[in-house]
């Protein structure tokens, strides 16, 4: 240890000396504590240093007691002589944490009973620290004092509780009240208490969800305000959680003047230009939308009054850009089942996706249903081709031949794809026999046969079909007239 | 790069453990096709961008307000906080440069500007509340076209045939073509392939002349010397990606092949001469020129043969009024007039053969424009036009996996902001992928360490309101 340190003298005066702003902070915090009034800017400047400054204060004494324990055992015992050093800086640390923290506050214009009992619990931490620091000296120096061996370790438990509480409520500050409990999940959350901040906005008669100002201006002031004008930070004296607090005003007195819209110092505020001194949200926050201060000039104009109905504002924005909830849905396959359903036919798909790629395919990968797109082979795919579809044929949902080579020699085949649900035949050399044959593909709904030499004769099959929506028909030999017989002719497409 | 597919293939779960999806695929056919995620609705997509952001005011955007309102100051509140590209000071309203009337059940409202697009209205689905948060052309139009604002990420089109790969393999899955006048500001990488094997690059095919330059095999080469030049370069490249494995050697493989094969198939594809008279004249398309009905005539071919992604641009929807081009009365009238008449004949071909059921049709500019008329450098100008406008703008979808003939969102009285179901680019593109058969957030590619996916990291909504 060093020499002096050791010295009576010496360390009473370095006790005195830390003991002294300790002091001066509790008269600052006492006599002149923070009001919610803004001041000099260039203290603020020191003051926003505070959250910066607190974290080393903070973690050398959570370290005090950890050195404390780790030196009592048998493989760190040189620890124990660095306690008393880590004690004097935590001490040092906070005196000026505490002291810029005063800073903030007075001259940031900050109140409220969050910023007290942050306020408090980190002027004690100071105070617990230097306490801790001198009775640790005072006990390992020259075999020291019964008592102060005894109330060392409770002033150092205290300390770390202290620390503990003034750390989560500046975190609470900067952050937000919930911001620990706001994901957490339910049992825990209703463990904490969370929710139960008593910050919760008050719903007096004044302002009730089903009045205009609890439906639309109380949700705004919660998105846009409340997070420096709220009961336990309020700045420059406002509130603006609930309809009676926004009433009464600030500092500077009322902010709605009901009827007035000029006269409100609330809407002047929100709609200077950004770059105004007096522009709130200030720091870039988002700033309301005009639908939003629309929403807010409307109620002013109407009276400003908190028990006025939802709707009996007629000239009011309508219930601001709302989002409709519906959702889409994503089917997420089990693929072991997939892959049972496709079990009996995998074989035979991979045997013909060889032989024609790109052709045939599952209809998605949730699905045993096939889909066929023959249409880009062209000529290359014709009545031989679709021959080997044979084995498959009851489990194709959709296929498409356009343009391919196929003739009336595949209507067997194609009569017995009974699961299709679209058919396209355009522009190939199929006729009257195929489409007749088409009479038992009751969930046939689509089927095209543009471009093809199909003519009405085969319409009443398909008139007979129960699932079908559209015939595309065009350049075929059926055209629009009345020979069409009715229960088809809506669905024809010419 | 090189190790990107080895390591997606041998890690099968995400990083919220549910299984990925499985995209990988024989080496020698990158684009073959693979079944979408779930039952799709729609199986390829025709996008017409208009770039230069048509003005929803002048066309489907209905304001009586804004009619009353015409020519009295702005009020602050719309300008307070807000950026614009010209306006400067306090612009004055502009109500609609054209009259609107109802149409169709649905009662749409429309502006006399696209008399022909006006009797396919009851097949439209609307949405009026489109927002984006970039206010120029180039940054605007990449977001809307790749998802993001800046350069370097894979187009809509890429991450749809990295997903579904293309039926046809004689022609590109993902073709763009361009009507004349310009290449949009956002550049090819529109159509770019950012991180993915750019192998799923869209193709941009030439609107008169050959499709494709150099397609065809030089003079006194026989197709069956052509082919075996190409098979000498193909075990070479075979070995190379043995070695090294890296997928652009197998891009290069298959785009040799394509090219192969496109000799025929494309120059078809592309040839409207093989469109009858009355079909070309219901486009009011004159084979030869570089136009926006050509395109249409050819992008309905191209759905005809399966090409999956069939990305249309025109240009020159930039209607500032700074001069007779850029302008509400010159520029936009002739630009309305170029894209009416094209845009319903295709609604109407693809409806006639039954192509409108599995195709679906996209129309839209990459941001709105202003209810104020621009007053660039504080002055009246000239002509008529409205500054860019990303708060609010609308776009329009048809044909599968959308309802037909509604609206959805809403913007206030005067046109300006969102009051109603806003609708971000990244969920327009989680709708469309949802409505191809994919949950955007499980249609990723790994690159730099994260499963990338066209949305992006914020919450994107499917607007499944529209869904059919």
């Amino acid at each position: 240890m060093i020499p002096w340190l050791g010295d009576t003298r010496a360390r009473r005066f370095l006790g005195f000396t830390t003991l002294v702003p300790i002091m001066v902070l509790l008269g600052l915090v006492i006599f002149a504590p923070p009001d919610g009034n803004e001041r000099a800017q260039f203290l603020q400047f020191f003051g926003r240093f505070h959250p910066l400054s607190v974290h080393l204060p903070i973690a050398l004494l959570m370290l005090a007691p950890l050195f404390e324990l780790a030196g009592r055992t048998r493989y760190f015992p040189y620890l124990l002589s660095a306690v008393d050093f880590v004690l004097g800086l935590a001490t040092c640390g906070a005196i000026v944490a505490a002291a810029l923290g005063w800073l903030l506050a007075r001259n940031g214009g900050f109140s409220g009973p969050l910023v007290t009992q942050h306020m408090w619990a980190g002027l004690s931490v100071a105070g617990a620290a230097w306490l801790c620091w001198i009775l640790r000296a005072k006990t390992s120096t020259k075999g020291g004092n019964a008592s102060g061996k005894k109330l060392y370790p409770a002033i150092l438990i205290t300390t770390v509780a202290l620390v503990s509480f003034a750390g989560h409520r500046g975190g609470q500050l900067s952050q937000g009240e919930n911001y620990l409990t706001e994901f957490a999940p339910a049992p825990i959350a209703s463990l904490l208490g969370a929710g139960d901040s008593g910050d919760v906005p008050t719903n007096s008669p004044n302002g009730g969800a089903n009045t205009y100002y609890g439906a639309r201006i109380q949700p705004l002031l919660n998105q846009h305000c409340t997070t420096c004008h709220r009961r336990s930070k309020h700045k420059s004296n406002l509130r603006l959680d609930s309809f009676d607090a926004m009433m009464r005003g600030g500092k500077h007195g009322p902010v709605i003047k009901a009827g007035e819209i000029k006269g409100s110092e609330l809407l002047r505020r929100v709609t200077l230009p950004q770059s105004d001194d007096d522009f709130m949200p200030p720091d870039n926050r988002r700033p309301l939308s005009t639908t939003d201060v629309k929403i807010i000039e409307r109620w002013i104009a109407a009276g400003a009054s908190g028990t006025v109905g939802t709707d009996a504002l007629k000239d009011a924005p309508p219930i601001g850009a709302t989002q409709s909830t519906a959702e889409a849905k994503f089917e997420e396959p089990d693929p072991a089942t997939v892959a049972k359903e496709r079990a009996s036919l995998a074989p035979t798909v991979a045997e013909l996706q060889k032989r024609f790629p790109n052709v045939l395919d599952y209809q998605s990968r949730a699905s045993a249903d096939l889909v066929v797109t023959a249409s880009w082979m062209g000529t290359k795919f014709g009545d031989s081709e679709m021959a080997a579809l044979g084995p498959l044929s009851e489990r194709i949902v959709s296929a498409d031949f356009t343009n391919t080579a196929i003739t009336e020699k595949s209507a067997s085949i194609i009569a017995s794809m009974k699961h299709l649900r679209a058919l396209r035949l355009m522009h190939t050399k199929i006729g009257d026999t195929t489409v007749q044959g088409l009479g038992s593909l009751d969930l046939l709904e689509a089927l095209n046969i543009f471009e093809t030499a199909v003519t009405p004769a085969a319409l009443p099959t398909l008139a007979r079909l129960p699932k079908l929506q559209h015939v595309y028909v065009g350049e075929t030999k059926i055209v629009d007239s009345a020979s069409v017989p009715q229960e088809i002719r809506q669905k024809l497409i010419f | 790069m090189a190790s990107s597919p080895a390591f997606a293939g041998a890690l099968k779960l995400a990083v919220d453990g549910t299984p990925r999806l499985d995209l990988t695929r024989d080496p020698k056919n990158p684009l073959a096709a693979l079944p979408p995620q779930f039952a799709a609705k729609a199986k390829r997509v025709i996008y017409l961008h208009m770039a230069g952001a048509p003005s929803q005011l002048e066309l489907f955007e209905y304001k009586p307000e804004l009619v009353r309102l015409d020519g009295q100051d702005c009020p602050a509140s719309l300008l307070a906080g807000k950026r614009f590209a010209f306006i400067t000071g306090v612009p004055k309203l502009m109500g609609p440069q054209y009259p609107f009337h109802q149409v169709g059940e649905s009662g749409h409202w429309i502006s006399d500007r696209l008399p022909h697009l006006e009797k396919h209205l009851d097949e439209l689905c609307f949405i009026k509340s489109m927002r984006t948060d970039q206010f120029n052309h180039a940054p605007a139009q990449l977001l809307v076209q790749t998802g993001n604002a800046r350069l370097g990420y894979p187009s809509l089109g890429s991450w749809v045939v990295y997903g579904l790969g293309t039926e046809n393999q004689n022609l590109p899955g993902f073709i763009v073509l361009i009507s004349g006048g310009k290449t949009p500001d956002g550049g090819k990488q529109l159509w770019g392939t950012g991180f993915l094997p750019s192998v799923y690059q869209g193709v941009q095919c030439r609107s008169h002349g050959e499709p494709v330059l150099y397609l065809n095999s030089p003079k006194d080469v026989t197709v069956s010397e052509r082919r075996s030049v190409l098979d000498a370069i193909d075990e070479l490249n075979q070995q190379n990606y043995a070695e090294f494995g890296n997928p652009e050697t197998v891009t290069r493989i298959a785009q040799y092949e394509m090219s192969f094969r496109m000799q025929m198939d494309a120059t078809d594809a592309m040839d409207i001469h093989k469109e009858s008279e009355t079909t070309r004249a219901k486009y009011g398309s004159k084979p030869g020129e570089s136009s926006f009905a050509n395109n249409c005539l050819v992008a309905r071919r191209l759905a005809e043969r399966g090409v999956r992604f069939i990305q249309l641009y025109h240009w020159g929807w930039d209607s500032h009024g700074s001069n007779a081009g850029d302008s509400l009365n010159f520029g936009f009238v002739k630009r309305c007039q170029e894209v009416d008449q094209p845009i319903a004949a295709l609604l109407s071909d693809l409806k006639d053969r039954g192509l409108l059921e599995d195709t679906l049709l996209v129309w839209g500019g990459e941001f709105g424009r202003t209810s104020m008329r621009e007053n660039r450098s504080g002055q009246v100008t000239k002509f008529t036009g409205r500054d860019h406008h990303p708060g609010a703008f609308t776009m329009w979808m048809a044909g599968g996996g959308v309802k037909p003939g509604i609206t959805h969102g809403q913007t206030d009285d005067l046109g300006y902001e969102i009051v109603k179901d806003p609708v971000e680019i990244r969920d327009l593109h989680a709708t469309m992928l949802h409505i191809l058969g994919f949950d955007h957030h499980k249609l990723n590619y790994s690159f730099q360490g994260l499963d990338q996916k066209l949305t992006s990291v914020k919450p994107a909504r499917v607007v499944a309101e529209i869904l059919a």
